[in-house]
Order: C-alpha cells, then structure tokens, then sequence
C-alpha cells in the first residue's frame, strides 16, 4: 500500500470512529464541561459519576430489559416460523405450494413503514397497545428469513428425510436432530440479525407503547429526564452501555460474517 | 410420496397469518381507503375518486416534503456510495493494517439508530459544537435550515456504514485471486486492474447498495425525528415524516391512505428496477 493511500485509509477511519470515540469521551463529561463556552473534546477530569447516575435511573434498568426480552423473543420466534415455513416447501408435497410461496415472498416488497397506522390500529383493535406483543408481532414474520433458509434447505438430501421418516423419527425430531444442527450458521446469523434490528428498532415501539414501564431502550433512552435536568453526560454513558456488547459481539463474529456473507454458507 | 397438505399448511400457518394480518390487509386498506372518504377515526365514509390524491398534492407541506427528500437524497446517495467504495477499496487485500480498519469500518453497526442521532445532535450542536470547534468554522448546523438537511443526510450515512461496507467487501475479496495475479503479471498497475477488473465484477453489488440506499433515503423518517423534528421552520419534513404528523397527530386519513399507496408504488418498482437491471446486467 502506497503512503497516499495510506493516508486515506487513515483519515477515513477518523471519519467513521468518531461518533463512537467522541461518545465515549462524552460519557465521562462533568455537566459543566456540556456548558462550557467552547465544546470540548476530552472530559475536563476522569470520573464515572455519569455511569453511576444512569444505572441508578429508575427507568434504564427496566428499558434494556424490556428491550433485551422482546428482540430475543423476535429472533426466537422468527427462527422458528422460518423453519417451520421453510422445512414445509422443501420437505413436503403439498398443493398451491407455488401460489402460497410466491405470496409469502412477495411481502419483502411492502414497505413496513408505509402501513404504520394500519398496523397500529389492528394492533389497538386487539387490545395489545402496551404489551410486548404489539412490541413484536409486526415484525415475527419476514420474508427475506424465509428465503435464507429456503436457499440452504433445498440443497438437502431428500433420502435423508424419507430415511428418517422410514426410521420412524417424526418431522420436530428430523428437524431438531438433522436439518439444525447441519444449518446451525445461517440459523445463528438470523437469530442475531433480528435480535440486533429488534433491539435497535425505534419507531413501532414508540408508536405502540405509552406507559415509561412498557417502553424499550432506544425509546426510552431521551425521556430518562437527563437532558431536562442538565445531566448530558449520563445519557451518553446510557448510550455507552447499550453499544458496549453489540460491539464486543460484532468484533467477536467478523471473521465468521464475511465468510457467510462470502457465500461459504455451510459449515 | 404421498401429499401432505394439512401438516403442510399446519407448518406454514403461523407465516400465513403473519404476512396476511401485517402486509396483505394493511395494504389493501391503505389501497382502497386512499379512495374513499375516511373518517378522523378511520371509518369509510363514502366514496372519494382522486380526492385525496389530489388534496395531497395540493398541500404545500407536503410538495415540500418531496422536496426536502429529494434534497436529502442528492446530498446522501453520492456521499453514501463515495465513502463506502472508499473504504472497501483501501481495504480489499488483506494487509497487516487492514484487519484495525476493517473493525473500525463495521462499529456503526454496533450503534443504534436512536444512539447514533442523539451523538449526532451533540457533534453537530450549533455554533459552539465541538465540530466548529476542531475545523474552526462558524455554522449553526442544526439551527439553520440550509444546513439540517446536509447533517441528516451525513448521519444516514453512518446508519448504514457498516452493513454496506461488509457487503462491498466481500464482494471485492471474492473475485478470483488468479485473475487479478494474471493481470498483474502482464503488467497492469494496481489502478488499472481495480478499474478493469475489480470494480466491473463488484458492480453488482454496488448496484443493489445504491437500490436499497436509494429507497431507505426516500423512506426516512425515524432519524428526522429524533435528530430535529422536522425543523428548524420544517426544512426536514421529509415524506414520511409528514405521514407520521398527519396519520398520528392531525387523523388525516385521505394523506395517510394515499402516502402508503404512493410508497407501495414506488417501492414495488424499484424492486423490478433493479431485477430488470440485473438481468440486462447479465445479458451484457
């Protein structure tokens, strides 16, 4: 590599690192380093007061767990509907397989964001404003899960599974004991996938909860009275502590996604 | 092999539902409430023909929410596919600095939307933000108009940074290492062989990129509200945002219908777009 590109690549790297940098730095900010004259770049002293202040919130605790339960819940139940769909078109014949497969797919390309109020008002005309259900529910389904697992499914075995079906092992057990376990890297992507976007989703969550118990992380994480009363500094290390482990989980997982990603699905 | 049509639509149930309850019926009603006259509770009143079509193109709120996303997306798409083609080419072949960058490339990924305009707000504060501060400029960002725009459309590209980054590069290192040795070897420099080869096969790719870039700019709403709200003097009201104001505070259902069949519309072509694209892309 050359000394210009070199050079590049570095101010490039300043560029996308500092939002995160300038955070963290934010987080260890005193209130009077925020209303300073002049902003700065580094916190006038080392202290975790911010840290300390957000933990205690009443609220924070309860919004990362109210955040952390729904998106596992989605990963999960999204997992298992995508199976679920994906082992029916690949393992049995059935009639209107095409129609049905087609209608399925062609749902990826209606826009969520498009269908907000509708949506919203099923989900009110069920009772479920409020719940973590309303939380979820939109998002259990999705078409782009489904077409990941159909993609690796097909290219199985089928004597496998009249082996096993021959054997006497019934379809939930073929499933758990072959097909899973042969595919565990493409289920394991989508379960992270959709943990991550679950836990990172703002809009629905706003629209479909109104009471501070109900409400997730990144809802949550403006109205925890911080900016109200002076305490910038404690909403960042807020933000510093939800960022932390998908941060520690992503360096941990970027050999494994490039190499999914690379096409090297199966393994 | 017999059939197995009720285990199989036991199977696909749960799918069924789903997909009917959240999109198929959504979108029918969006479809044909856009042409009838709705009630501010939502009922059907009566039928309405193009009225609320053209209502909607005759409020200037809205005619200037189009522009405010066009706007953003002349400023977002070209920063966009700049600096990701940037830093997927300097970091293509695998060195021994490369592997700190790439880490550094793939963190806004760890960063929550919500998370990344709250930090965006401060960077970007008005004339005291530590952004005037390390460049010495004088501009009120957030607080001026002319200039809220070109920071959302920066912070719409951090929000996708990451994902974009990892699909152009693997796209890069997948292309067959012989081939760009071969070239090498017959003296091609490194800057004629990225032009010739390595960027001609990552091209496909880029183009989905630049697809999805293109509609996620023209859907953008979440970001707009927590970074500015719309303002300073509604110079951020992008499209849909102005369908969050009218669908959740004003009740204007005519607005709401006809905005989600206009997006449908619009997102339904841009997929055969880019599937028409491809194919012609293959042919040639």
């Amino acid at each position: 590599m050359r000394y210009a590109e070199k050079l590049l690549l570095a101010i490039l790297a300043i560029i996308i690192a500092f939002p995160l940098l300038y955070a963290f730095s934010l987080s260890l900010f005193s209130p009077m380093d925020f209303t300073d004259q002049q902003a700065h770049l580094l916190p006038s002293r080392f202290s975790l007061e911010n840290y300390r202040m957000a933990l205690g919130n009443r609220y924070y605790p309860l919004f990362v767990f109210n955040s952390i339960i729904t998106a596992a819940l989605q990963a999960f139940l999204r997992l298992a509907i995508s199976i679920a769909a994906a082992f029916a078109f690949t393992h049995l014949r059935f009639r209107g397989k095409r129609i049905v497969l087609s209608l399925l797919l062609i749902t990826m390309f209606i826009p969520p964001d498009a269908l907000l109020y509708p949506n919203y008002s099923t989900i009110r005309a069920f009772g479920l404003l409020d719940t973590y259900a309303a939380i979820i529910l939109p998002s259990l389904f999705s078409a782009s899960s489904l077409l990941m697992l159909l993609g690796i499914y097909s290219t199985y075995d089928r004597n496998i599974y009249d082996a096993a079906v021959i054997d006497g092992a019934g379809d939930i057990r073929y499933i758990l004991n072959i097909l899973m376990p042969l595919t565990r890297s493409i289920a394991a992507a989508i379960f992270l996938q959709t943990f991550i976007t679950g836990f990172n989703s703002y809009l629905w969550p706003l629209l479909v909860t109104s009471r501070m118990r109900m409400r997730t992380v990144q809802v949550g994480i403006s109205m925890l009275g911080f900016a109200e009363s002076g305490e910038y500094g404690a909403q960042f290390a807020a933000i510093m502590m939800i960022t932390f482990p998908f941060l520690i989980i992503l360096l941990i997982v970027r050999k494994k996604l490039m190499k999914t990603l690379s096409g090297n699905i199966i393994n | 092999m017999k059939s197995n049509n009720l285990k199989a639509y036991l199977l696909l149930m749960p799918s069924l539902i789903l997909a009917g309850v959240f999109s198929f019926f959504p979108l029918a009603k969006s479809i044909i409430g856009s042409f009838c006259t709705i009630s501010q509770q939502g009922e059907i009143i009566g039928f309405a023909g193009l009225d609320n079509y053209i209502s909607l193109f005759s409020d200037k709120a809205f005619v200037s929410s189009i522009g405010h996303t066009l706007l953003f997306l002349v400023i977002f798409l070209p920063l966009n596919t700049l600096l990701i083609l940037l830093a997927a080419v300097l970091t293509r072949r695998k060195e021994k600095h490369t592997a700190i960058a790439e880490c550094i490339f793939l963190t806004p990924m760890a960063i929550s939307l919500s998370s990344m305009a709250l930090i965006f707000r401060e960077i970007f504060r008005g004339r005291i933000s530590i952004i005037n501060r390390l460049f010495s400029m004088d501009i009120p960002w957030l607080e001026s108009p002319d200039y809220a725009i070109a920071v959302l459309a920066f912070l719409g590209v951090f929000l996708d940074f990451g994902i974009d980054y990892i699909l152009l590069l693997s796209s890069f290192r997948k292309i067959d290492k012989s081939i760009i040795e071969a070239a090498a070897i017959d003296g091609a420099g490194d800057l004629r062989t990225l032009f010739m080869i390595e960027l001609p096969e990552a091209r496909p790719m880029l183009a989905v990129i630049v697809f999805l870039a293109i509609k996620d700019a023209v859907m953008i709403s979440a970001p707009v509200m927590i970074l500015t709200a719309g303002g300073p003097f509604r110079s951020t009201e992008t499209i849909m945002y102005y369908y969050y104001l009218e669908a959740f505070r004003s009740g204007n259902h005519g607005a709401e219908t006809s905005i989600a069949t206009l997006m449908a519309a619009f997102s339904g072509l841009m997929v055969l777009a880019l599937a028409k694209w491809r194919k012609h892309d293959e042919i040639c």
